[in-house]
């Protein structure tokens, strides 16, 4: 990807532009572009610092609540200091009966000791035994090892991969990389370099899409990786699972922003209200709207996987997935329609480095 | 501007309306029957704001100089000819190519008056990467790399890092980019700011060289004293118009209803002084103070009028005239004269 360094070569003669030459090749200089992107990136650092710092805080919340073991159904908080676990000890016989109003050590001298269990109901005894069947059902649920296992590893990709990851990581990167790639240059003044050499706007844009490619994937994907290994074994079974979702939206977000990077003046701006306003509101809505969203198709294909594998993905709370191949051509069919709407795009529009 | 009855023209060899081809070339195909830059009834409209005006210029070769003051259109017009904006109405083209369609690029090098660049690079490495940038191989890319270094001075500075050069070394190096692909068309946008008396010179010395290989050259520039070394063929701008184009004296003519200053030493100032306050075209005459009165400072109008009456006052009266010099001709009183003020740019 590097290329050779000149100065180790600038003790030749020189020699002048009158001599026999090569010509130049539009290809040559497209291809040269695009590693030239590729190397211009490791400068984008600003955004890059920013969404790293917005993954670690992220990464290190996932990894608490793994670490207390609180993406199971059991210990998740129904409401504050009282678990499931704890709501369910309580309806249990034991808890049920109040113990204490038996305690001997609390009773009067000369009341017979019994224990709680053998406490008939006095009151109503018909209605004291369809409570405990119904409550019989939720018990015997929670001490099923499969429930409380795919109900955890559905809790963590609901909140972890649909909620941080596809919500928030995945596009804050893709928008930091991809958006930058006009967006830095133009702050910089330094793309006049590029667009007054002879090569066609729409390969410019293309070649510049090629050389971020490579660090939204990077960084998208390291997002996952990430976010992923801080969910200890739910995130290795999430990341088997999902990491095509991942890819797919990966590069349909890149596409996007990298359009946005190329006709907006503040790209940024424009894309944090693409994420937040519109992926996350429209993709949200039930109904045919949704179809809109690029972040409706990455998660019907994570909610594919999770029901393929045998999970419950009604905790995912998607509303009429599209199917897995679906997906797939949206996702790809919007990556190439973007791409090429850029590149036509880009071809109209002047540069102006005064603005 | 267009109450000075100046026309856009073309004037002297330096710069001429080429005739047309009936066919137009192919853009890869570039024409060399076509002016290597046309501007043809071109303006540039940003929003509401007019920047350029019908604008109409042929240049064939040699050195121009751009001169007007800020917001005149000097940076819109040369960014129209390197293919960075497209007109609103008219045409650019380069030997017959539009100027937006990137092959034309392959005929123009373009040096910005912008100081931006890829900082962490060296020069040699910046020069370099323009040079893969324009499609050559590497080995093609070193060679032109060192050979425009060469020639613009900088080959043996070229390896340090950008942003450690001085601003005269960045001009240098821009220049050097400008000259890879070894261009038909080398547009210089303020080349000459910020560098020392002596690489000013070396710089003019390379740009005649460029002309003298049959380069065309379109510079813009505020240092109009540098430009007139350069370069007597300028095209003035003023309010989005070319106000006029042509050799500095052809527009001197031109100018012919705008006052001419003269210094006029000579041996009996007093007398003359009065002998020409007689003559029609002579609106003042100022002489020179004590101790030795020996110079007079003559604004007249109607030029030609006024020296066949010089001349004629100089013979009857045996005057001794020691020096002649015309005091307006410079680029900065002639943009002075049409821009309607001091002529600062």
């Amino acid at each position: 990807m590097h290329e050779s360094n000149p100065a180790s070569t600038h003790s030749r003669q020189p020699t002048n532009n009158d001599q026999p030459t090569t010509t130049p090749r539009v290809l040559t200089a497209f291809w040269v572009l695009v590693v030239q992107s590729f190397q211009r990136h490791w400068h984008v650092k600003q955004m890059g610092w920013v969404s790293i710092g917005l993954l670690t805080l992220v990464v290190v919340s996932v990894a608490i609540v793994t670490a207390r073991g609180r993406w199971g159904l059991p210990e998740r908080p129904v409401r504050r200091d009282l678990s499931h676990r704890q709501v369910a000890d309580q309806n249990l016989l034991p808890g049920r009966y109040d113990v204490r109003r038996y305690d001997p050590a609390g009773q009067p001298p000369g009341v017979a000791t019994i224990t709680p269990h053998e406490i008939p109901s006095p009151f109503d005894p018909l209605k004291d035994g369809i409570q405990n069947l119904i409550l019989s059902i939720p018990q015997a649920v929670m001490r099923s090892p499969k429930f409380l296992d795919d109900w955890a590893f559905m809790n963590f990709s609901r909140w972890v991969i649909l909620g941080a990851y596809f919500g928030f990581v995945l596009p804050m990167f893709t928008l930091a990389y991809a958006s930058a790639a006009f967006g830095t240059e133009r702050e910089s003044r330094s793309l006049v370099w590029v667009m007054t050499r002879p090569i066609p706007r729409s390969a410019i844009y293309a070649a510049k899409f090629l050389g971020t490619l490579p660090w939204c994937v990077l960084f998208g994907l390291g997002g996952f990786v990430v976010l992923c290994l801080a969910g200890g074994d739910f995130g290795l079974r999430a990341m088997k699972l999902y990491w095509p979702a991942a890819v797919g939206g990966t590069v349909a977000f890149s596409a996007m922003f990298h359009l946005i990077g190329a006709i907006f003046k503040r790209p940024v701006v424009v894309g944090l209200v693409y994420v937040f306003f519109y992926e996350a509101l429209v993709a949200a809505l039930p109904g045919s709207l949704k179809l809109l969203s690029l972040t409706f198709y990455a998660r019907s294909l994570m909610y594919n996987a999770a029901t393929t594998a045998g999970y419950p993905t009604n905790l995912l709370d998607l509303s009429q997935p599209e199917t897995t191949e679906t997906a797939w051509i949206v996702l790809v069919t919007a990556t190439t329609a973007l791409t090429i709407t850029g590149m036509w795009m880009f071809s109209l529009l002047e540069y102006r480095d005064d603005v | 501007m267009s109450g000075i009855g100046i026309q856009p023209t073309t004037l002297g060899t330096l710069g001429g309306q080429a005739s047309q081809p009936a066919v137009s070339p192919t853009p890869d195909t570039p024409d060399s029957r076509y002016p290597l830059l046309l501007f043809e009834q071109v303006s540039k409209w940003y929003g509401s704001v007019l920047a350029l005006n019908q604008v109409t210029l042929s240049l064939t070769g040699g050195i121009t100089g751009l001169v007007g003051a800020n917001g005149a259109g000097k940076s819109t017009l040369l960014r129209m000819a390197n293919g960075q904006l497209r007109p609103t109405l008219g045409r650019v083209s380069v030997r017959g190519i539009d100027t937006w369609d990137w092959r034309a690029r392959r005929l123009v090098g373009y040096c910005p008056d912008i100081d931006a660049f890829y900082e962490d690079l060296s020069g040699r490495r910046f020069v370099w990467v323009m040079a893969r940038l324009c499609g050559y191989t590497r080995s093609e890319s070193t060679r032109r790399t060192e050979a425009v270094l060469e020639r613009v001075g900088m080959r043996d500075r070229a390896d340090r890092k950008l942003r450690g050069y001085s601003k005269g070394m960045r001009q240098r190096v821009k220049l050097a980019q400008a000259l890879l692909h070894d261009p038909e068309l080398l547009i210089l946008d303020e080349p000459l700011s910020g560098i020392d008396p002596i690489g000013r010179q070396e710089l003019l010395d390379v740009f005649q060289s460029l002309a003298a290989q049959g380069k065309c050259l379109l510079i813009s520039s505020h240092e109009l004293e540098a430009l007139e070394k350069l370069t007597n063929h300028v095209a003035i701008m003023a309010r989005g118009r070319i106000a006029a184009v042509g050799t500095l004296p052809q527009i001197r003519e031109l100018l012919d209803d705008h006052p001419l200053s003269v210094r006029i030493d000579v041996d009996r100032p007093r007398e003359l002084a009065r002998l020409l306050l007689a003559v029609p075209e002579v609106l003042s005459v100022d002489i020179g103070k004590a101790p030795e009165p020996v110079g007079l400072v003559v604004k007249a109008r109607h030029p030609k009028q006024f020296f066949q009456a010089f001349s004629r006052l100089v013979v009857e009266h045996q005057l001794e005239v020691r020096r002649l010099e015309p005091l307006d001709e410079s680029v900065h009183d002639i943009l002075g004269y049409l821009l309607g003020g001091s002529g600062k740019t």
